[in-house]
């Protein structure tokens, strides 16, 4: 019997920027579109639904007059990584 | 990318092996302190070794050329923290572990005269730390093997005399700071 994948994390693009935040201390807004070939609309909708389920923190100010937006995981988002890897192995190993 | 939900186990595991690909980013940057200090103290080290040679009084005037270094120093790390997009673990220790280094080096200067000035011996010890860490977090073996060289040279600096030590520390920069730095250098460059 295989667990169930978390849904949040199952979702191409949720899931590579979930594996960006594991690998950096913290990542602006730029970068993480950047990286994931998103667009600005997508990748600010999947980051508001990581953030709502306490997977990251998203921090807005200011740099000079440009407004910055930085990600950075949770604890709870590395857990939930973690849990996500170890049943995909599951999978992988079926 | 798109919002695909239709993931196979193996999709999922080639976006999170790809994404951890790229934010491993380029950590050869750091080849720059490395290549600037590393010309920066050999040109000292020799230029003390030859003032020392000619008899000069103060040949320890020549490490002032260090205090242009300091200020570009800190002018370049300012502007690439400023530059980059993402902050890596790595760069956060890094920071410490090198801010710390600058903190005993300058300690160790203003209190020199506690210790007759021996200082080139000392500095080449409390190098192997930063050196060797950033080594290992790297995983560069060469930097790792620079770190072990300070470590010699250090040891061989404290069996010579004074007006070698700075031949020594020539040396032990060469091996460890300006080859490792161009060898990651290159590495950025492939």
């Amino acid at each position: 019997m295989f667990n169930d994948l978390d849904p949040l994390l199952h979702s191409q693009l949720r899931l590579a920027v979930m594996s960006l935040l594991i690998s950096v201390e913290s990542a602006e807004f730029t970068f993480l579109k950047e990286k994931t070939k998103s667009t600005a609309g997508n990748l600010s909708v999947q980051l508001d639904k990581l953030s709502e389920a306490g997977y990251i923190r998203v921090e807005k100010s200011f740099r000079g007059k440009k407004p910055l937006t930085t990600c950075s995981i949770t604890k709870k988002g590395i857990k939930a990584f973690e849990d996500y890897v170890n049943n995909l192995k599951q999978y992988i190993n079926k | 990318m798109k919002d695909s939900e239709n993931l196979s186990a193996q999709q999922s595991l080639d976006i999170i092996t790809s994404m951890i690909d790229q934010a491993k980013g380029n950590v050869q940057r750091n080849s720059f302190y490395f290549l600037l200090w590393g010309w920066v103290v050999v040109l000292a080290n020799l230029g003390m070794f030859t003032l020392s040679m000619l008899h000069y009084k103060h040949p320890y005037i020549v490490w002032t050329i260090t205090i242009p270094a300091w200020l570009y120093t800190l002018y370049h790390s300012f502007k690439s923290s400023t530059d980059k997009t993402a902050t890596s673990h790595f760069d956060r220790i890094s920071a410490a572990l090198w801010i710390c280094y600058a903190i005993c080096i300058f300690t160790l200067v203003v209190f020199g005269y506690k210790i007759n000035y021996q200082l080139g011996p000392v500095i080449l010890i409390v190098s192997v730390l930063p050196t060797f860490i950033s080594g290992m977090i790297l995983r560069f073996k060469p930097l790792m093997i620079g770190g072990i060289f300070f470590w010699i040279f250090g040891i061989i600096g404290f069996l010579l005399p004074t007006y070698m030590q700075s031949l020594a520390g020539a040396v032990a920069i060469l091996c460890g700071y300006l080859i490792p730095g161009y060898m990651l250098k290159n590495k950025r460059e492939e």
